[in-house]
């Protein structure tokens, strides 16, 4: 049994069975900084994508962080994608959930017929860019606007996928294990992903 | 990558659609990148206090425990504390009970029970003979 000179040695010996060395956790820190710091910005895209409200994009983004930094730091950095990805998709989808029930619930209100969703919005933000655009980058951002949509209207799960596979450059199997479903499902889902997405998008592109 | 074009080179709506994401990725704005470099900073220290906290006080263990323990205690004031019936006797309960049982079982309380029977069966008879003549007369006062 050692001994400990004080309460708080003790205490720091017990608390850590297995104790890393200090230059070891400074490594996993800077690693998972550098980590987060790659996807951050594809991570807001993609819950914007989903969710289209930026704020609510940035609370899932921030969510998923810190559920990854708070219980999956320990694990290997090889794992932390899929787990980021899987924990930022369960996220994307309660926020849509909890939308679903509050747009349920204010229906059945008097006088609460508008979108709640909507209300929030500026109404400049409709308003047309005065100002000159080059035509190239307005063709880009219409473009993407009407992906955008197209993909808003695709079932959850196939949008899932298509943005995983596509977007972030995952393979089957990595896919399949952040969207926690089986292989299988994966290219089914993407299959019929890029089916309605041709027959939407067909006529602009 | 498509299910059709499994191994061979993407579609051009994926390699567009990519490329499109891609730009949309680089073209985010200042503030967003400012918050989200906030959010990295906030996750980066949470995960830091979460590796020197005891492993009994990290809620990944204590959240089902403390949701079992909530409910057992729940279970168990709603089974005791239920207003419909009960489900036991105290000894408070019980104590009149046993209060009449020693009255009726006590030798001063017999006799009298014995004068109130004898009452009615007198009382009994007098109903029946009158019932019987016709004509009800009044029983005799020493009944």
């Amino acid at each position: 049994m050692p001994r400990f000179d004080t309460l708080h040695t003790a205490w720091m010996a017990w608390d850590l069975p297995a104790p890393a060395p200090e230059g070891v956790v400074l490594e996993q820190t800077k690693e998972l900084d550098k980590f987060l710091a790659e996807v951050e910005r594809r991570a807001f895209r993609m819950a914007q994508v989903a969710l289209r409200d930026p704020d609510d994009a940035m609370d899932v983004v921030q969510d998923a962080m810190l559920k990854l930094a708070r219980n999956y730091a320990a694990k290997p950095s090889a794992e932390w994608r899929p787990l980021f990805y899987r924990i930022l998709e369960n996220g994307i989808r309660d926020l849509q959930r909890r939308r679903t029930v509050r747009k349920k619930f204010m229906a059945w209100l008097p006088g609460a017929k508008e979108d709640p969703d909507n209300e929030a919005q500026d109404p400049l933000e409709n308003v047309a860019d005065a100002g000159p655009a080059a035509p190239d980058i307005l063709m880009q951002d219409q473009a993407m606007q009407k992906l955008e949509s197209s993909l808003r209207s695709l079932p959850g799960r196939q949008r899932e996928a298509f943005m995983l596979r596509n977007f972030e450059g995952f393979d089957v199997a990595e896919t399949a294990k952040a969207m926690g479903c089986s292989e299988g499902s994966v290219k089914t889902h993407y299959s019929r992903a890029v089916h309605a997405l041709r027959e939407q998008l067909g006529e602009v592109w | 990558m498509d299910e059709d074009t499994q191994g061979l080179a993407p579609s051009a709506l994926e390699t567009r659609s990519r490329a499109l994401f891609q730009d949309s990725v680089d073209a985010v704005d200042m503030r967003v990148r400012s918050r989200l470099t906030q959010a990295r900073h906030a996750a980066l220290d949470a995960a830091a206090v979460s590796s020197r906290r005891p492993w009994f006080l990290r809620t990944r263990v204590w959240t089902p425990a403390v949701g079992v323990t909530a409910a057992a205690v729940l279970g168990v004031a709603l089974f005791f504390g239920s207003p419909i019936g009960h489900h036991g006797m105290s000894a408070a309960d019980m104590q009149p009970n046993l209060e009449d049982l020693d009255m009726v079982a006590s030798g001063d309380g017999s006799v009298d029970a014995l004068d109130m029977l004898q009452e009615d069966l007198d009382f009994y008879d007098f109903a029946d003979k009158a019932a019987n003549s016709g004509s009800p007369t009044s029983p005799s006062p020493a009944a």
